[in-house]
């Protein structure tokens, strides 16, 4: 008789996952600010009970390079640059035509994100937007997914000042990573569409003052009724240029806020849901926290492309 | 009232209503995607991409209620 399994694995291992599960949750629920609301104070062990967090926007320095203060989210980009290189370095470096495991899945994602660019903007366009495209994306979701590694938060180290902090934090969760991302997007869109279009034509989409000069022109000439319908779309085209220009510039802000409460605000959640519940509460946001750095990057990377898109594309042309 | 209560107050109020929107939005884009992937079913990839990026957008206001709030609680 076939052995009789659930899940894949045989009823002795289910059975033994299960109960340390709930070993796990009852202990969790003790020990955590659930049980001593609950309970009272039961006098645990210290290593099983969960201090209160304490949560600290701005990233703590830990050493001072040439006198620049390298903070603990700085540590963390660099790593994320060197995982990202190392990974690069492994699969390149002997490069195959059928490809190994490692190299199938870095051309799985390398493929979809051309896809993706060459979609959204067209097939020469696409192709002179991916390197940054897809070096934002890939930054992004390796800052994301690092932080969610066991034992990330848990190196302290003291600083200079003698505080005792973390070594290593999200760098995303520092607001200057995703300011400086979204910088380099801006200047990426605008760099596009001036190369497109062409410094005069890309600034008439903000300055849209022709039909405006255009009616003057006709009021002088004596056509009055033409001339002042005319002044009137011209007024609203100017504003609506003035719009257009401030919604560019707001774009940084959005960009920057998006993807800093995205990140900060998961990182919160974990924290607080492991001072609620030491083990098991914070698993479903551990699975919504790989879910949420995913769904960012392809955001931050996707509305880089789709903002350089519009650039791109003439005055005339439908904007979306 | 302190201040100390006028700010858990606050917090509170800030991330309450400020997800009021978006949650509706959401849904809204979700109505959306779904209504045009019963009518389309083929073209699932260029829907459900879309809406992704909708529901990212939407999301973008309650996540700056949410930075608000946590601004009010552990900085101002």
């Amino acid at each position: 008789m076939p052995k009789k399994g659930c899940l894949g694995c045989s009823f002795p291992v289910v059975i033994g996952v299960s109960i340390v599960l709930l070993a796990l949750t009852v202990i969790s629920l003790l020990s955590g600010a659930l049980g001593s609301s609950f309970f009272g104070d039961l006098g645990l062990p210290s290593w099983l009970t969960v201090p209160k967090p304490t949560i600290q926007l701005p990233a703590e320095t830990v050493f001072h390079l040439f006198g620049f203060p390298i903070t603990n989210s700085i540590i963390t980009a660099w790593l994320s640059i060197i995982v990202l290189v190392g990974i690069a370095y492994a699969v390149t470096h002997r490069i195959k035509l059928i490809p190994s495991r490692l190299q199938s899945l870095l051309e799985f994602a390398i493929e979809w994100m051309l896809n993706l660019c060459v979609d959204v903007a067209g097939e020469k366009n696409g192709r002179r937007f991916f390197p940054i495209v897809t070096t934002i994306f890939l930054f992004v979701i390796m800052n994301a997914w690092l932080s969610l590694l066991p034992g990330f938060g848990s190196i302290l180290i003291t600083n200079a000042e003698g505080e005792t902090v973390h070594l290593l934090r999200g760098a995303n969760t520092d607001i200057n990573m995703p300011l400086a991302l979204a910088l380099i997007s801006f200047v990426f869109v605008e760099y596009h569409g001036i190369r497109s279009l062409g410094g005069w034509h890309y600034m008439k989409k903000f300055v849209n003052v022709g039909q405006f000069f255009r009616s003057l022109g006709q009021l002088f000439r004596g056509k009055l009724k033409a001339g002042l319908s005319g002044l009137f779309t011209g007024a609203i085209d100017i504003f609506v240029g003035m719009l257009e220009a401030l919604s560019e510039i707001v774009r940084i802000v959005s960009f920057t806020f998006r993807l800093f409460g995205n990140m900060t605000g998961g990182e919160i959640l974990i924290l607080m849901m492991l001072f609620l519940a030491p083990w098991v509460l914070a698993l479903p946001f551990y699975g919504l926290e790989l879910l949420v750095g995913l769904v960012q990057a392809i955001v931050f990377g996707g509305l880089t492309l789709v903002f350089a898109t519009v650039a791109v594309t003439p005055h005339g042309g439908e904007i979306a | 009232m302190e201040t100390e209560t006028m700010r858990m107050l606050a917090a509170g109020l800030c991330m309450g209503l400020g997800a009021i929107g978006p949650g509706i939005g959401v849904g809204l884009v979700g109505l959306g995607a779904l209504q045009a992937l019963g009518r389309n079913p083929e073209a699932r990839g260029p829907i459900m991409t879309n809406m992704i990026l909708a529901i990212a957008f939407a999301e973008a206001v309650a996540i700056y209620a949410l930075v608000v709030a946590v601004v009010l609680i552990f900085v101002a």
